[in-house]
């Protein structure tokens, strides 16, 4: 009996095997539009515009990728319920790419021979968008990640975007605009966690602090899992910076602690946790006065970001990050890109094309591409009064 | 059953010559039989596996040492093609051998301080390695690219020709799996070959044998290193652009899952193992949510009715009654 179970399994897997080679592409167009199409009111006249999205639904980055879809489907149906893209309705297919590159490339080639997908949103990680960045060259299908990165993705193909800026904008501007435009400090101290992220940032720092001329009189890095910063941070403080600026993101609110329980009243700015209501919860009243700086203000105090919190609440149970406001903004930005194709045929190419010159404002501020397919998005100064958030400075502050 | 086997061995025995020009001939015109870039994409990913699995399949399956650490060799082939190929612009042709003979070399130094070791501190010994080779990897920006990975691999030519697209790709890993099978076949049919298998069955008796035990051990782990490198050195052109996050602990896993779902210590396990864990991972994905769960189960089902792989020794139905024979003929000498 045993035998004859194993015997049946193996060949029904041998089976499943032959028939996944012949049939492949069929059922994937199906699979993806069972597993995961937001089908809204059809208001329009049952024509659609399709979007394929590759996003970690499942694996270490799994978070991020439901935020991915969740956001995505939010502005899908905003988008839909308001009459839809020049008279179409837009929908998405899911795949799930667990975050691994491999799996990026199979999804991406499913979707660039699957005739319905017009444009794709992904993925998640730069890993997974550059390992895409061939393939969709060459089937010539516009790749747009809310979220990679990494300053070389972008310029790989005409057809790849991302709308999140790397850290060689986002750092200079922190050192030019925040700590010598709207702190003002002539001198300061710098505090840098030592990963690859903490690397490049720090680096990029370093030099926006010299074009602005500003003196950095200590600069101390840290592993990630240290817990007591009390040597460096005495290093710092017999330094008497006029600032102190911390780079990084999960550690913030314990150095925040210390530095503050060593009785040091010095003006405190960090670049990384953004707009963190777990660091207001961990640091109380320490964290007074504290300037920090984000791409997108999401907390209940924001009124614009309200709906947009509670939709994303509902659909996932957690609170929305930016990551996810990217997604949402990238659907906003394909759908600026099919309304500029106007009475036109409605192709990749043309979507490729006037994705180029999309812009949008939003809950992110003003969004638009570089010619790179790149962007440099603005960012908010916040500084922590009474225990909240208070925007400071808006989008646009001391842009060049 | 026994019967329907038997009928396929005769038929095939008579026309062998016909059947392997058919196959030879189905294999030759297959991506032209297949219109979509997607399938073949993951045909080539099978190809690819099939050929890594193998590797890793020479040094568990056949000399029994317990190797997890995999996708560190394929993280040196594969760094190594990438950094020649778009800094020195060096052929992808001449990059294959080096990246294989650069990883042997470097699995050889792997082996000696590991010669003691066996079974689980081994594996833990590989393990650390695969993670070292990742973080230097990471780390090392200066050369590797450090976390921004190298980009712009460029595919390979051929007599002028391209080939960058699954299809044409197809012919590279299928080449380089046929080669593979051929010299492995060879090999573990030579005097290397039954020596690697007797370290597996007894190390002890082996050596009492007068088999030079370190010397096969080296050398059985530099021959499975050398094809891991090779593999890795044309992978990365196929993707063109690799970072450290190809190379985790969990691609070294997924390669051994494929060696002990196929069956160790046979040369047709991987290739099924790879067949079977990618085409089910890409028919999984309707389950979307479930897909890694679904495998999973399956897995555990299969693992439980059949611990010794799919085509794994004893009463397959894949390898043949072969063994089974063997096996009654023991069993009868003992009863005497």
């Amino acid at each position: 009996m045993k035998k004859l179970v194993a015997l049946f399994l193996t060949l029904s897997l041998m089976v499943v095997t032959l028939a996944g080679c012949s049939t492949g592409t069929e059922e994937s167009s199906t699979s993806g539009s069972t597993s995961g199409e937001s089908n809204t009111s059809a208001q329009t006249d049952g024509k659609t515009i399709t979007l394929g999205l590759t996003a970690p639904i499942t694996g270490t980055h799994a978070e991020y990728g439901v935020g991915f879809q969740a956001a995505v489907e939010i502005a899908m149906d905003e988008i839909n319920n308001a009459g839809g893209v020049n008279g179409y309705n837009l929908a998405v297919e899911v795949m799930d790419s667990k975050g691994e590159p491999k799996e990026t490339s199979d999804i991406v080639r499913q979707f660039a021979e699957n005739d319905n997908i017009q444009a794709i949103i992904g993925d998640f990680t730069s890993s997974c968008s550059m390992a895409a960045a061939p393939i969709v060259d060459e089937a010539g299908i516009v790749l747009l990640s809310p979220t990679a990165s990494n300053p070389d993705y972008p310029g790989m193909s005409d057809y790849t975007f991302t709308v999140m800026n790397n850290q060689s904008t986002e750092a200079p501007w922190f050192a030019r605009a925040v700590v010598g435009q709207y702190i003002g400090a002539k001198s300061v101290a710098v505090m840098w966690l030592n990963t690859d992220w903490g690397i490049a940032t720090h680096q990029y720092l370093l030099q926006g602090f010299e074009e602005a001329g500003i003196t950095v009189v200590a600069d101390e890095s840290y592993a990630e899992n240290e817990t007591d910063f009390s040597s460096v941070i005495s290093k710092l403080k017999s330094t008497d910076p006029e600032c102190v600026v911390i780079l990084d993101q999960g550690n913030v609110p314990t150095v925040i602690n210390q530095i503050r329980g060593t009785g040091w009243d010095v003006q405190l700015a960090t670049l990384g946790p953004g707009s963190s209501e777990q660091l207001i919860q961990l640091c109380g009243e320490n964290a007074e006065g504290l300037i920090v700086d984000t791409p997108s203000f999401l907390t209940p105090e924001n009124e614009e970001a309200v709906p947009f919190i509670d939709a994303f609440k509902e659909k996932t149970g957690y609170a929305p990050t930016d990551h996810s406001l990217c997604a949402y903004n990238s659907v906003y930005l394909l759908a600026e890109s099919i309304k500029a194709i106007g009475d036109g045929e409605i192709t990749r190419e043309a979507i490729k094309d006037n994705l180029k010159t999309a812009q949008m404002d939003g809950l992110a501020g003003h969004v638009e591409f570089n010619e790179e397919g790149g962007c440099s998005r603005e960012l908010l100064i916040l500084q922590v009064e009474n225990g909240k958030y208070v925007v400071k400075e808006d989008y646009g502050y001391g842009v060049e | 059953m026994k019967h329907f086997i038997d009928t396929i061995k005769s038929t095939y025995g008579k026309y062998k010559v016909i059947v392997w020009i058919i196959c030879s001939l189905l294999l030759l015109i297959f991506p032209a039989l297949i219109p979509s870039n997607y399938v073949m994409g993951v045909v080539c990913r099978i190809l690819f596996y099939a050929t890594l699995a193998g590797s890793l399949n020479v040094i568990n399956g056949y000399s029994g040492q317990m190797c997890i650490g995999h996708a560190g060799f394929f993280c040196i082939g594969a760094y190594i093609e990438a950094i020649l190929a778009t800094q020195y612009h060096i052929n992808f042709w001449v990059l294959l051998l080096v990246g294989g003979i650069i990883t042997a070399i470097i699995g050889g130094l792997i082996a000696l301080p590991t010669l003691r070791m066996q079974g689980i501190y081994l594996s833990i010994i590989t393990l650390g390695f695969s993670e070292v080779v990742r973080l230097i990897a990471l780390n090392w920006t200066s050369v590797t690219g450090g976390a921004m990975g190298v980009k712009g691999i460029k595919s390979p030519t051929l007599l002028g020709f391209t080939l960058s697209s699954p299809k044409q790709y197809y012919y590279i890993f299928l080449v380089i799996g046929i080669v593979f099978i051929f010299v492995t076949n060879r090999i573990i049919n030579s005097r290397t070959g039954s020596a690697w298998i007797s370290i597996r069955e007894d190390e002890l008796a082996a050596r009492s044998l007068g088999i030079e035990i370190k010397k096969y051990k080296i050398l059985n782990f530099m021959y499975g290193a050398f094809w891991a490198g090779v593999m890795g050195a044309a992978y990365a052109p196929y993707t063109r652009y690799i970072d450290s996050t190809y190379f985790s602990l969990d691609e070294g896993f997924n390669i051994l899952s494929m060696v002990i779902i196929g069956g160790q210590g046979t040369l047709i396990g991987p290739i099924l193992g790879a067949a079977v864990v990618n085409s089910l991972t890409e028919l999984l994905r309707s389950f979307s949510e479930w897909r890694m769960v679904a495998y999973a189960v399956l897995i555990i089902a299969m693992m439980w009715l059949r611990p010794q792989g799919l085509v794994g020794a004893s009463d397959s139905v894949l390898a043949g009654d072969k063994m089974k024979k063997k096996k009654i003929k023991v069993l009868a000498k003992e009863e005497k």
